[in-house]
């Protein structure tokens, strides 16, 4: 059991107020990524965890246990930082079973370790080869490899491929989250990349000037973002936000962007959000935001949709982003390759209701029924 | 007007050949990109168009001029860089008249003003003219450094690799600013980029290079449908193109490769039929991963080795036998880990290349 408790932590540099109030349980097992920009406290977190960072009130548990005031070794738990350059002279063999002859293990047992990361690595093949001979990905797998064959049941890391390459990258993650799959350790992963946090964690904790804005699965913080930060910082492209005006109407409720005329309409039980909202009235600040898949694009009028205007379209080969305008605002709309012709054509949008959210723009808050 | 043509254009840095014979031809208010790798020679191509560097062997024309012992100032481009060149104690608005203050030229001081106010408008910097550079974000910066590429009027912009230091969000907002203004002044700008995205999004043409060498100029839907070889085929597209040598087969109508085999669709076998295939019959097949479907059955047989939840779609990855590959399915999809899947391919979007040489055997 590595179950990871951080309870009221709070953490300053000087004036900095790096990690406010933090609260997050990792439960054993899981993967956990923690998301946001450079300075949200992310790293400082990890290093807290790790010991090597003393937090100034709260507390730290590691399986049940309270190891705040504990230096790194006394935490019951093996830590990974990050993935450590290979030494040049040794065989892949050498260097993945390096950690576990500098403990003083038996050499059989040293075999069966590095023999058993191997496999799982898919690396058998080149275990007596030096790393000078191996292509990138190789290099990577005998890497994480030796951070492995100690078989520490927490691992946490720190942008451990931010500096490879995109194509490498995609394979590392899958190969991260897969190594996760079978050996089941508790993990903290640290990153900037929103890619690589959807793509590999069982939660994410995304962070932003030292405070948890949500703490979620990935699915979860992308269909119901907490606030606008985390809308915004998550997805890819972005989603759209953009200021707008609701009021009752015949139909449902109409929504309008700056400028338009004729009003996208939902239904009022796509409308629950705004009931309790005072902002109702259209006389409070309401941002609305939807991702660009949910905007469904016709090419010729159609019931429910609204009258836009292709401003630019930025082809991706699988599929095309289309910048809309609508009113005075831009809208993003995700789109089959080829799908939109040309810039300056007619287009008509409606919003997929079940995906349309509401934002308080004082607070930042995504309005939710019954709130 | 303000055509740019490279005529047979080497250029070496000791023994390294960082362009070998160039021949490019880039259209007057084109946007164009080159993409490549790092060292590919793209930014070497630039700095010889904007006569940062002198090719050894051909012809360089800018207009249909031939510029080649023209200075860098006499050819009227302007470059902007990844790194912002500004200078630091002065404001934005001192900063976008610097050029036009030069003693090549020759503005009077109302002119100079309409033309920062003009340029600041364009780039939506006119709230931070007062401001230091020091004191902008890096956003800002880079819009600043376009500002004072625009203010010149210049007759081609230069860009190596502007938003390469900004943030993902960043860099996607700007994308879409850059392309729009490029459109709105008009003017022919060559863009430099390792990422594949950039190039995509922005580029009405897109010129990929490789080893100091041209592989490919064409549209952004033509660089990613119709891949000169295998090179282009797996450096633009995200998750990468899935690859693959079969064993093609047009008597029984089966490609196979160890764990994998499927039956060839009439269409793929009367298209194999018309190229010229490798005696051998092996013929590498690429197939995209929004190509690669999920069926109940019929297809071929792998598991579930992992599943990236991306928010608008999962990227599934496969193993089959000791084949890994990468399917684009709908977000809404329910796949468990090592669960055991079907798949086909989408056999009109199939690419066939030759095993040996990687040459799309369709062009």
């Amino acid at each position: 059991m590595a179950d990871i408790e951080i309870i009221d932590a709070e953490k300053r540099f000087g004036n900095n107020h790096v990690i406010r109030k933090l609260n997050l349980h990792i439960r054993d097992g899981e993967f956990v990524v923690l998301l946001g920009p450079s300075g949200c406290g992310k790293t400082t977190t990890l290093r807290a965890l790790a010991g090597l960072e003393s937090i100034d009130s709260g507390e730290i548990r590691i399986k049940g246990r309270r190891v705040d005031h504990l230096p790194p070794q006394q935490r019951d738990t093996a830590f990974v930082f990050q993935l450590y350059s290979l030494y040049p002279h040794l065989t892949s063999y050498d260097n993945i079973a390096f950690p576990l002859r500098a403990a003083g293990r038996p050499e059989a047992e040293v075999k069966k370790q590095v023999t058993d990361v191997a496999r799982v690595l898919r690396i058998e093949h080149i275990l007596d080869k030096r790393p000078s001979a191996l292509a990138g990905g190789d290099l990577q797998r005998v890497t994480i490899g030796r951070a492995l064959v100690r078989r520490p049941e927490a691992m946490l890391m720190d942008e451990p491929i931010g500096a490879l390459d995109a194509k490498l990258r995609e394979e590392m993650r899958a190969e991260l989250r897969r190594l996760h799959v079978e050996n089941g350790s508790t993990t903290v992963y640290v990153t900037h990349d929103q890619v690589e946090a959807m793509s590999m964690a069982d939660k994410i904790g995304i962070m932003y000037d030292g405070v948890l804005q949500q703490y979620d699965s990935p699915t979860t913080v992308y269909d119901t973002p907490a606030n606008l930060f985390v809308a915004q910082f998550v997805g890819s492209p972005i989603m759209n936000v953009v200021d707008c005006r609701c009021q009752a109407g015949a139909a449902g409720t109409e929504v309008r962007l700056a400028g338009m005329v004729d009003p996208f309409v939902l239904p009022a039980s796509a409308a629950a959000a705004l009931a309790n909202h005072s902002g109702q009235d259209g006389e409070k600040a309401l941002a609305l935001g939807i991702r660009p898949e949910a905007i469904g694009v016709a090419l010729g009028a159609a019931a429910g949709h609204v009258q836009a205007k292709v401003h630019l379209i930025e082809p991706l080969g699988a599929y095309d982003i289309v910048d809309i305008a609508v009113g005075d605002a831009t809208l993003r709309a995700r789109t089959p390759s080829q799908f939109v012709r040309a810039q300056g054509d007619p287009v008509w949008i409606k919003l997929d209701h079940a995906r349309t959210h509401f934002f308080d723009k004082t607070s930042g808050l995504r309005l939710q029924a019954g709130s | 007007m303000a055509q740019v043509s490279l005529k047979q254009v080497s250029k070496r840095f000791g023994a390294v050949n960082a362009i070998r014979e160039l021949s490019l031809d880039i259209r007057d208010r084109e946007f164009f990109v080159l993409l490549g790798p790092t060292g590919a020679g793209k930014s070497t191509t630039l700095r010889c168009i904007a006569g940062l560097e002198q090719p050894e062997v051909g012809d360089v024309c800018i207009a249909e001029q031939r510029v080649n012992e023209w200075s860098a100032a006499q050819r009227d481009v302007a470059l902007v860089f990844q790194q912002y060149s500004l200078y630091p104690n002065y404001t934005v608005r001192q900063n976008l008249a610097f050029p036009l203050k030069s003693k090549l030229r020759s503005f009077t001081s109302k002119q100079i003003e309409e033309r920062v106010a003009k340029a600041a408008a364009t780039v939506r910097i006119t709230h931070l003219l007062e401001r230091r550079t020091d004191r902008l974000s890096g956003g800002e910066m880079q819009r600043v450094s376009i500002g004072r590429a625009i203010v010149r009027e210049p007759r081609v912009f230069l860009m190596d690799e502007p938003l390469s230091n900004l943030d993902a969000k960043l860099r996607e907002l700007l994308r879409a600013e850059l392309k729009g203004l490029q459109q709105r002044l008009a003017t022919t700008l060559i863009f430099v980029t390792h990422d594949q995205v950039e190039a995509m999004t922005m580029g009405d043409r897109i010129g990929l290079m490789n080893k100091g060498m041209l592989v490919q100029v064409g549209t952004p839907h033509e660089i990613y449908n119709q891949p000169k070889n295998t090179f282009v085929a797996s450096f633009v597209g995200t998750p990468a193109i899935n690859m693959f040598d079969f064993h093609v087969d047009l008597a029984t109508g089966r490609a196979t490769d160890g764990a994998l085999a499927f039956d060839l669709s009439p269409a793929t076998q009367h298209t194999l039929s018309t190229l010229a295939l490798p005696a051998d019959g092996r013929v590498r097949i690429g197939v995209r991963p929004e190509n690669v479907q999920l069926v109940s059955s019929g297809g071929m047989a792998g598991t579930l080795y992992g599943a990236e939840h991306h928010g608008a779609e999962i990227i599934a990855i496969l193993q089959s036998g000791s084949h890994m590959l990468r399917a684009t399915i709908p977000a809404d999809s329910h796949v468990a880990v090592n669960q055991p899947l079907q798949f086909s391919f989408v056999q009109d979007k199939l690419h066939f290349f030759h095993p040996l040489t990687g040459e799309n055997l369709r062009h």
